[in-house]
């Protein structure tokens, strides 16, 4: 919805559209006001001293659509802001990198398709590595010490210290540990290791990239 | 499944040998779901039988609040999840009761889909009115919804909350037709109440004992067999001379359908134990709570329970043509 | 005044113990360190830590519980001037100037005056509630359904003076808000609204899901936009502390701010949310310059703040007299005074004056405990936004999704922020600016309940509103306010308006 009715206005701006970012945001706001109508169909007004459940929707949907007709033309009869250009790079890999945290963060099935809950192990730096590339000036090797870090971190922080019911490890790792380990002796483990990887990155990275990987690990204490 | 979860662990640099770890259960912490918000009458009954429960298992039964939709998002994920007696749930009047009735599109059956635990708790329904309403007695409140019919208003605390229901309930036991107001929560409605807005409600006894203790409403009767110690001055439904209106709102723990009656067993030996704790039963008694005998205490009395529960909810909802959906 | 003295003495006896000022520093610590975390605001943090209080005695308890509410309400101000997202509605406000300060390199001397002015406040607040608790609650029961749908309306004029732009985009984007706010569940009728028959809209959305996506994500995508400007804020960092003129300038805020966060705080149905927003409007209206407000003006930080927090404080007041909860945050207060076996109510006070009393003097203890931890943490906070954008927006992103799933474990709620991000950083691109929406949909759920109630009660007659003379009082400043923000815009010709 977003994309479809962006492109034409910019062409158009020359045209008989004066505020390009007006008109665009006023048939936004119809398009809204279409919907809310549209997903109340059906459902009782009532009357004042028993209100239905789509009275105040659909008033308030006819109130969005008003405004949305006075910007339209507002942007057809004044000059205004032109439309920002965007990127598509960081929208689909900040949603990318969301999508992947909540598919992996607990167990996830989806029509045939499904998913062990691998916790926050896999989740967290899923979502630093898919998100960390929105950037054009995205580096892999700091991305990976940022999750290696922050990772351990929460772990300790929500799993560990503050004893939260958030998933922090797939069940079969339990298995990699010796049987007598309770829950917390393997994610400190877990944790330890992660950290230990991140240092280990960060040391044998540091004659070359001494300023920049300083600041991943400051965040950590954040 | 359990391959794909191994082959990421081998991916992590860790060799995989996939072997879980055997011995008596439970080797690792329970998660039991609470359906509800932290700190709702649910959560709290919960919390108290589940530290109890920790100390005799020997692992400690974490509460995971998922909220939402009368509680049935919690206990549809509960249902749901794995029968090895590491997830378990918190239910209660409504998401095994009155459930099937308000949500059409349910994805469980209260009836079918889950193996019983055990009776926690239960909290009396108490019949509340505005300090101002002109009677003093149930037989005299009686007598004025009849007279009066529509010009009284009744607070509730949202479609599908237990004050909802049991209100829905008791206007068919007395066959009045209130105008129904709502509110978000027991809290606002009580406010109300106080302030002569609203002329009555019904609601569990823990949320409404201090205003009527504090002389800020006044309670008409208690709908229970016997009087509460928490409000001994306060007469039972059946004292006040109403009969067919006890209720409570019981919480209860269950597992998901195919757990191993022996973890069952496990968990519903713990759960007695923690009834019989002094210190469990006295917080549960300050709460206004009603602690069930040992013969409610069973996996079975509580299935028979479910089953009654659904089949009088159903009838009494359907007909007040009350629905979330 | 001889028994408030003695009552007070009585508390801080309770407070003072070496054990309870442990707790209280660290439920502080801890409520701030989680509060700070982005998008998780006191409601969640609250919720997350409340299974640790849980081994302590009752007024151990409440009192470290007393803290996390404190320290999770400034790390969430922290939050919303460093990263511009607001964990509650009531730091929304914050948001616009308190971050603009922070581009300006004048973050710390935000932090600062929102934890002075904060304390001032809290200390004003607990004096209000030991002298005046009681008595006050009378004004619970003055406000009924008319009222707070006056208050309400009132509240959303309010929206329309804190927008910065056009005055038509920020309307539309309140009634948007409040639109929003009907997704779900109908109150009154149990039917579905707009939900696409997905279960888990059923409740309708949560502030913490809409905020986190429409401030949060949509920053991150709309600073991945702008390269030049982004690292603004690591460039200049400035002093750490606010100076004498600071002061000058924001004192007479703090004071305002203060007075009305108090009064707001006091209703039962949630009015302390009101409490920052009327404390901007009042500021923005009496500033001599108002075009400052929203481009780092200190008052706008300095009232709005005082005001949530002698709010956050006074909202004690229906739970501890009365035994209701006020809002989420209080609810999830009764919730954990019940686990401890006290059940709130009007007996509190004379059964458990021990722990009545000692909750209050822990309320100053608290707030004093939330300078001493903050005033040096400052500096840290700060050196955070040293950290290059492309590191600090991936972590932010994982905070983000920890924090939004930890508060109701569904990955539906992760999933939502991503939508809402997208949606937010549309609305940007089309100019319109999401904290009126905000408000609006803060606001919206109380006005429409409020307003069916009204009716309800009323039988159809909309006189009820006129009639009350709270309710008539409240529209009539709601219409002068309404007035007061169109008239320039109608005087200054409407170009000028609308292209900001």
């Amino acid at each position: 919805m977003s994309h479809s009715h962006e492109r034409p206005k910019e062409q158009e701006r020359r045209g008989f559209v004066r505020g390009a970012q007006d008109f665009a945001g006023g048939i936004f706001l119809l398009l809204l006001a279409a919907l809310g109508l549209w997903l109340m169909r059906g459902l009782p007004q009532g009357r004042l001293s028993a209100m239905g459940p789509a009275m105040l929707p659909d008033w308030l949907s006819i109130g969005v659509g008003l405004c949305g007709v006075a910007l339209l033309v507002n942007g057809l009869l004044k000059h205004g802001a032109a439309l920002e250009r965007w990127s598509l790079r960081g929208p689909v890999f900040i949603i990318l990198a969301i999508l992947a945290f909540a598919a992996t963060i607990r167990p996830l099935s989806l029509g045939g398709f499904s998913l062990p809950g691998l916790g926050m192990i896999v989740a967290g730096p899923l979502a630093i590595l898919i998100g960390g590339c929105a950037t054009p000036e995205a580096r892999l090797r700091e991305l990976v010490i940022l999750s290696l870090s922050l990772t351990p971190f929460c772990m300790l922080l929500f799993g560990d210290m503050l004893n939260l019911p958030i998933p922090v490890f797939p069940q079969a790792l339990t298995g990699l540990f010796p049987a007598g380990w309770s829950q917390k002796d393997i994610l400190r483990a877990c944790s330890a290791i992660m950290a230990a990887a991140a240092l280990i990155m960060f040391l044998t990275g540091r004659r070359r990239h001494t300023t920049k990987v300083d600041v991943a690990i400051e965040t950590e204490q954040g | 499944m359990k391959k794909l979860a191994i082959a990421l662990a081998a991916g992590l640099g860790l060799a995989a040998t996939g072997a879980q770890a055997q011995g008596a259960y439970p080797q690792r912490p329970i998660t039991m779901i609470v359906p509800f918000a932290a700190g709702g009458p649910t959560d709290v009954v919960a919390r108290i039988v589940g530290d109890h429960m920790s100390r005799t298992l020997g692992q400690q039964i974490v509460i995971e609040n998922v909220a939402g939709a009368g509680g049935t998002t919690g206990i549809t994920r509960a249902a749901q999840a794995q029968p090895d007696g590491y997830t378990i749930m918190m239910g209660h009047m409504g998401t095994h009761g009155a459930a099937p009735a308000l949500y059409p599109n349910l994805k469980y059956d209260p009836t079918k889909d889950f193996a019983p635990i055990g009776l926690a708790a239960g909290t009396p329904i108490v019949i509340v009115a505005k300090k101002d309403f002109p009677a003093n007695d149930l037989k005299g409140f009686l007598d004025y919804m009849k007279a009066n019919g529509e010009k009284v208003n009744m607070a509730h605390a949202g479609v599908g909350s237990v004050s909802h229901m049991t209100g829905i309930f008791f206007n068919s036991v007395i066959k009045a037709k209130p105008t129904m107001v709502a509110y978000r929560g027991t809290g606002p409605a009580l406010n109300d109440l106080m302030a002569n807005t609203v002329d009555y409600m019904t609601d569990q006894i823990v949320n409404v004992a201090p205003q009527i203790l504090g002389g800020n409403i006044k309670a008409f009767a208690i709908a229970t067999p016997e009087r509460s110690p928490a409000l001994p001055n306060v007469p039972t439904t059946k004292e006040a001379g109403l009969d067919g209106f006890e209720v409570s709102a019981w919480n209860a723990a269950f597992a998901p359908k195919g757990t191993s009656p022996e973890i069952v067993a496990k968990l519903n030996d713990a759960l007695v134990k923690a009834l019989d704790d002094e210190g469990t039963r006295k917080r549960l008694l300050d709460l206004g709570g009603v602690i069930p005998v040992k013969a409610e205490r069973t996996p079975e009395s509580l299935q028979k329970l479910v089953e009654s529960e659904v089949a009088r909810w159903t009838p009494v909802l359907k007909a007040a043509g009350a629905t979330a959906e | 005044m001889s028994d408030l003295v003695s009552n007070l003495s009585l508390g801080f006896g309770v407070a003072l113990s070496l054990q309870n000022l442990g707790l209280a520093f660290l439920g502080c610590l801890v409520g701030t360190l989680i509060g700070v975390l982005p998008g998780v605001g006191p409601i969640a943090t609250i919720a997350m830590l409340l299974p640790i209080t849980f081994g302590l005695d009752p007024v151990g308890a409440l009192i470290m519980l007393a803290g996390i509410y404190y320290g999770a309400q400034y790390g969430g101000s922290t939050t919303a001037i460093l990263v511009n997202i607001p964990g509650e509605a009531t730091s929304v406000v914050t948001t616009l100037d308190g971050h603009q300060m922070a581009r300006q390199g004048r973050a710390g001397v935000a932090l600062g005056i929102a934890a002075i002015g904060s304390f001032f406040a809290g200390t004003v607040a607990t004096l209000v509630i030991a002298a005046l608790g009681a008595p006050l609650t009378r004004l619970a029961l003055i406000f009924g359904p008319a009222e707070y749908f006056s208050l309400m309306v009132m509240g959303l004029v309010f929206a329309v003076v804190l927008a910065r732009g056009s005055i038509l985009k920020a309307v539309a984007m309140i009634l948007v808000g409040v639109l929003l706010s009907t997704v779900g569940t109908d109150l009154e009728t149990g039917e579905e609204r707009m939900t696409f028959g997905l279960p888990f809209l059923s409740d309708g959305i949560d502030f913490a899901v809409l905020a986190m996506g429409i401030f949060g994500i949509a920053e991150i995508l709309r600073n991945l936009d702008q390269t030049e400007t982004r690292d603004v804020v690591r460039q200049a960092i400035g002093r750490l502390l606010p100076n004498r003129d600071d002061f000058k300038q924001s004192y007479a805020s703090v004071l305002r701010g203060t007075v009305i966060g108090s009064i707001l705080g006091i209703l039962p149905g949630n009015g302390a949310v009101l409490g920052p927003f009327a404390s901007y409007t009042v500021e923005k209206k009496l500033a001599k310059d108002p075009s400052r407000f929203g481009r780092g003006a200190i008052e706008g930080v300095a009232g709005p703040e005082s005001a949530n927090n002698a709010g956050a404080q006074t909202s004690f007041i229906p739970l501890l007299t009365l035994g209701i909860p006020p809002n989420a945050v209080m609810a999830l207060m009764v919730g954990a005074m019940t686990i401890h076996g006290i059940v709130p109510g009007p007996q509190v006070m004379t059964r458990n004056p021990n722990l009545f009393w000692g909750m209050i003097a822990s309320m100053w203890v608290g707030n004093l405990m939330l300078l001493i931890i903050n005033l040096p943490l400052i500096g840290m906070w700060v050196r955070l936004l040293k950290v290059p954008y492309r590191l600090m927006f991936p972590a932010i992103l994982m905070f983000c999704c920890i924090g939004i799933y930890s508060i109701n474990s569904l990955p539906t709620d992760v999933v939502f922020i991503g939508l809402f991000g997208l949606v937010g950083y549309l609305l940007i691109t089309l100019g319109f600016e999401p904290a009126p929406m905000l408000l609006g949909f803060v606001l919206g759920k109380l006005m429409e309940e409020n307003l069916r109630r009204a009716l309800i009660l009323s039988r159809g007659s909309l006189s009820t509103f006129i009639e009350r003379p709270v309710s008539a009082g409240l529209l009539a400043v709601a219409i002068v306010l309404l007035v007061l923000a169109l008239l320039p815009s109608v005087r200054k010709g409407r170009d000028e308006v609308f292209t900001e």
